[in-house]
């Protein structure tokens, strides 16, 4: 009784987003386990060695969805990482084929990926005007162009010495380091997120900017940070894509920067910024790596399979939306 | 409570689109790829769960990877696999990539280990990025080979060449110096500038050119990239006439490309001529001994026979007939008998024939077959 | 002196100006190093080849003003346009004027049901866009059935890109009209401000009496017809149709809005500054291979100019904020 005179209005909106939410989050795990039954019965070579082993070509777009889902949370967008990628892995089979030790050839795929975030974090931050898609679509073109330079004439280069990255592609029993690598990076990213004052003040931002400011938080102080750590995340991402290709070449990582959006979008995270939580991006990425693995498995039409994709990611977002509608018109 | 019903709502609609969409995936992989043996396979599952791996009594299972989706020559390739695999008794599986990319073909390999085919014949959107996978695929006893394009001699047993480098080369060469009348400027629209089958052949007609005294009144004044897109090519044809009025010739070794080029020199009744590699399809309104017609004779090979010997090349490979090995011998069927012999990169290779030539006397026949 | 003054104020006042000084900039160094540039042929071969991104780029104009996006056009145009090549192909359909009445209806189509997704549904505009980008260059691929319409199947539907009245190319005549519609809209009717009202302050335009719901609807749907009559030009112009039609350029449509002024954030953006942008981007493409860059290096120095521009944008808008504050100043 005490409880239920004690709610105010103010509290009831709160608690049903906690609970859509939720919802949401629970209905992946559930749309998650659903698609692994289904692909298990449409395809009988659906086994969890065989997944794991598809796998990591698939696991290196997880860790370009980390940091993708701070910038969507701001409310903005970045549509370089995949150019990041390619001229990170180009100068990682350079740095390699340089004859560098391969502690320092990890170094040099690190710092390039970094330097590109930190490109587009410096002219995002001294031009705040400017609107995040066109700078970065600008940088991609430049980053996939330079690496183009770099790579000249054939527009392929591969590792004369792949030991290193051999090593990188290891795995434990049957499953893959990379996979590892992906959990301890979604822990990081989840708790700094949800549970420090940078992923807060993240949210602030997102939410309302100008109020974010106001209240004292760098706002950007914090972007320069996430753009930057997306480059490095994207450097991250070209070393074990490395090592699954053995090589680089001029479109490496094309189309990378819309399976990250795609995924965090399918896991509640909203383009418009302030909403969504990365374990509903985590749990999305891996149903959708899932179904791929799955119907790539059945030999099914790519085409098709991205207009499935196209459909679900269109479904995700649209249900939500007309079920609250809905269920505001029966309130009133 | 409300809430979960909803969700729950929401999965079984979610899993519905699923399971109507493949549906649809399997009605229209049969359809687009004639690809029974995918349906087949997944309805005879119940009966024999290793239907995959250990069927030999029946053929065995062989894939093919093309560059790309929705491209004719690829599909004539694969139609030409899939008729000889299945004359055999086999089942064959064709698989395009999502994209035309290296990376999508990988997840397309890898797949492919998971199904535990026989063989898997590739053209290679990427010469080096594939090592990794191929290297994969043949540890687990998968034979692997490559039509069209080809990957490194590490992530190959044996590479089915539609025509040797040299021949190509020549025969550009020879096209040019006979449009020409014997001298003049002209240029090359090739397609990126990073295509490995483009460069290859270009460098070759550069070394065709410095062989012989005969080309010395040709000047190659430009090589172009039109980037295999329609409007690139285009402005890139326009801009080598503007640059270059004395033009006499463009040869351009790409299907996309040699199509832009085409249309914007008939477009223009431009005198300057245009020969190449193209698909008759593609090119019938064009090619023509008189002025109006932009290009007097081209060449490509057969898709459909490079399909066939890449399928007698698997079946070959999985019976043991060769290994890959320089001087291994088979018959592909009746188109005769091959030989592996060492290619130029220091692996082993195999080839068609000579290209084919096109010119207004046979193109009407070929323009519908592909 | 004082006359003098305001004229180089009101240049430095209208974006479109300062855009045009960029232009003509350009121009005069493309010609400096490749005089052929100039002449009438090759900027109506210019114009031609860049019909399509130009039209486009109208449409977008109206999706980003209302604070919109569509990254789904190139889809729908490669839909459209492989529609009208296998309709040709199978010869079910050989009348132009129909082929285009059908192209444009699908674009329409297209366009519609992204506009109900987004208007009704209530999705942000990236993800439905993104969604449907994925779903028609699907479709694309599924009717083409790995065909391509060649200009052997064309007929007499690609004379249309060939033909011309008053010496002027058909294409640049489709173009010009498209303009012509768009610049009278959007400046003197109804509609055109509705949009630019829903753009500048949507709960405003929206308890002033404007459907906004509707008006979105209306754009997107206009954004999908425009990309599908561009589905049939393409194929009229390049007289082939193939599924990977213009795959990726819908961000040069968007690019070029940018460049030309239109704000991401809606509002803010004209016709003019549309066009400009389109032209710098259609120049950059036509120059490159005219002035000898490396084929190499194209692609980093047109994102390097594109990034250049838009940054000369922002510090010409702030030299004009901090012109308008001096002003007030006085």
């Amino acid at each position: 009784m005490a409880g239920k005179s004690g709610r105010t209005i103010a509290n009831v909106p709160e608690k049903s987003l906690k609970k859509t939410l939720l919802c949401w989050e629970g209905m992946l795990v559930v749309l998650f386990i659903l698609i692994n039954i289904f692909c298990a019965s449409i395809s009988q070579s659906y086994q969890f060695q065989n997944v794991l082993r598809e796998m990591p070509k698939y696991l290196t777009e997880m860790f370009l969805l980390f940091p993708m889902a701070f910038i969507l949370v701001l409310g903005e967008i970045d549509i370089s990482v995949g150019a990041t990628v390619c001229l990170a892995a180009t100068m990682t089979c350079m740095a390699s084929n340089n004859g560098l030790p391969f502690g320092a050839v990890i170094l040099v795929c690190l710092f390039v990926g970094t330097v590109c975030g930190l490109v587009n974090g410096l002219i995002l931050t001294n031009f705040q005007e400017l609107p995040p898609m066109i700078v970065t679509l600008g940088t991609q073109i430049v980053f996939r162009g330079i690496a183009e330079i770099a790579l000249g004439s054939g527009g392929s280069i591969s590792l004369t010495n792949a030991d290193g990255f051999r090593m990188i592609a290891g795995k434990v029993g049957i499953v893959p380091y990379i996979f590892f690598v992906v959990i301890i990076a979604a822990v990081i990213f989840s708790v700094v997120l949800a549970k420090t004052t940078f992923g807060r003040s993240v949210y602030a931002i997102g939410s309302n900017r100008l109020a974010a400011y106001y209240s004292g938080i760098h706002v950007q102080t914090i972007r320069l940070v996430i753009y930057t750590v997306m480059g490095f995340m994207a450097g991250l991402a070209a070393l074990f894509l490395t090592s699954v290709l053995y090589g680089a070449n001029t479109t490496t990582g094309n189309g990378f920067e819309m399976d990250a959006i795609a995924m965090a979008v399918f896991g509640g995270i909203s383009t418009s910024g302030g909403k969504g939580r990365l374990i509903g991006g985590i749990i999305s990425g891996f149903t959708i790596i899932c179904l791929r693995i799955g119907l790539g498995q059945i030999n099914m039409n790519p085409q098709l399979i991205l207009i499935i994709l196209g459909i679900l990611l269109i479904l995700a977002v649209l249900l939500p939306n007309i079920s609250s509608r809905l269920n505001i018109k029966k309130k009133a | 409570m409300k809430k979960k019903l909803l969700s729950v709502l929401l999965c079984t609609a979610m899993v519905a689109t699923l399971a109507v969409g493949c549906g649809g995936g399997n009605d229209g992989g049969s359809d687009s790829n004639a690809d029974s043996g995918s349906s087949t396979a997944s309805s005879d599952s119940g009966d024999d769960a290793d239907s995959d791996g250990g069927e030999s009594s029946g053929g065995g299972t062989y894939a093919i990877v093309t560059k790309s989706a929705g491209n004719p020559f690829n599909e004539k390739t694969a139609e030409g696999f899939q008729e000889v695999i299945e004359a055999a008794g086999g089942t064959a599986i064709v698989k395009h990539p999502e994209s035309a990319t290296a990376d999508a073909q990988v997840s397309v390999i890898q797949s492919l280990i998971s199904q535990g085919v026989d063989s898997i014949c590739i053209a290679a959107n990427d010469e080096n990025a594939l090592q990794a996978a191929l290297e994969e695929a043949m540890d687990a006893g998968i034979k692997v080979c490559c039509e069209d394009s080809k990957t490194n001699p590490d992530s190959r047993q044996v590479f089915v060449n539609q025509a040797g480098v040299q021949e190509i080369g020549q025969a550009l060469m020879d096209a040019v110096l006979d449009i020409s009348g014997g001298e003049g400027q002209w240029a090359v629209l090739s397609a990126t500038s990073q295509a490995a089958n483009q460069n290859a052949w270009i460098d070759a007609m550069k070394e065709v050119m410095e062989s012989d005294d005969k080309y010395s009144g040709l000047e190659l004044v430009e090589v172009a990239y039109g980037d295999d897109e329609p409007q690139k090519s285009t402005d890139q044809t326009q801009a080598l006439l503007a640059k270059y009025p004395d033009l006499k010739v463009i040869c351009a070794p790409t299907t996309v490309g040699i199509n832009a080029a085409a249309k914007v020199l008939q477009d223009e009744k431009s005198s300057v001529k245009l020969t190449g590699l193209g698909l008759p399809s593609e090119m019938a309104e064009y090619i023509g001994d008189d002025d109006d017609h932009s290009c007097p004779y081209m060449y490509l090979w057969n898709p459909i026979d490079l399909g066939r010997l890449g399928a007698y090349t698997s079946m070959a490979l999985v019976d043991g007939t060769i290994t890959g090995a320089e001087g291994d011998k088979f018959t592909a069927g009746d188109m005769g008998d091959y030989e592996v012999i060492a290619a130029d990169d220091g692996g082993t290779e195999m080839i068609l024939g000579a290209p084919f030539k096109f010119d207004a006397s046979n193109i009407d026949e070929w323009k519908d077959v592909y | 002196m004082k006359e003098n003054k305001s004229i180089l104020k009101k240049i430095t006042d209208s974006r479109e100006a300062s855009l045009f000084i960029v232009l003509i900039v350009l121009c005069v160094v493309i010609s400096l190093r490749s005089p052929s540039f100039m002449t009438l042929k090759s900027i109506s071969d210019m114009l031609k080849n860049n019909a399509v991104i130009m039209i486009m780029t109208l449409g977008m104009l109206g999706v980003l003003l209302i604070g919109g996006i569509d990254i789904s056009i190139a889809s729908t145009l490669a839909f459209s346009g492989m529609s009208v090549g296998m309709l040709m192909k199978y010869s079910v359909v050989q009348n132009t004027f129909l082929l285009f009445l059908i192209a444009i209806g699908i674009g329409a189509l297209c366009g519609l049901l992204v506009g109900l997704i987004i208007s009704k549904g209530k999705v942000l505009p990236i993800i439905a866009t993104m969604g449907f980008m994925y779903i028609y260059r699907g479709l694309a691929y599924i009717i083409a059935n790995s065909q391509w319409a060649s200009a052997e199947n064309l007929g007499t539907f690609k004379d249309f890109a060939l033909g011309s009245v008053l010496g002027i190319n058909n294409v640049i005549i489709v173009m010009v009209i498209c303009y012509v519609i768009f610049f009278i809209v959007m400046k003197w009717t109804k509609i055109g401000r509705m949009v630019y009202a829903v753009g500048s302050n949507r709960e405003a335009a929206q308890i002033s009496g404007i459907n906004t719901s509707n008006v979105e609807l209306m754009v997107y749907t206009v954004m999908g017809t425009l990309a599908g009559l561009c589905g049939a030009l393409a194929v009229s112009i390049y007289s082939s149709a193939q599924p990977n039609m213009l795959y990726g350029r819908e961000m040069d449509v968007i690019a070029a809005c940018v460049i030309g002024g239109v704000s991401m954030t809606g509002g803010r953006g004209s016709v003019a500054g549309a066009l400009l942008g389109s032209l710098i981007l259609a120049i950059i493409a036509k120059a490159l291979p005219l002035v000898g860059i490396e084929a190499i290096a194209q692609n980093t120095v047109k994102g390097v100019i594109i990034l250049v521009v838009i940054v000369l944008n922002v510090i010409t808008q702030r030299m004009m904020d901090k012109n308008n504050l001096k002003g007030r100043e006085m």
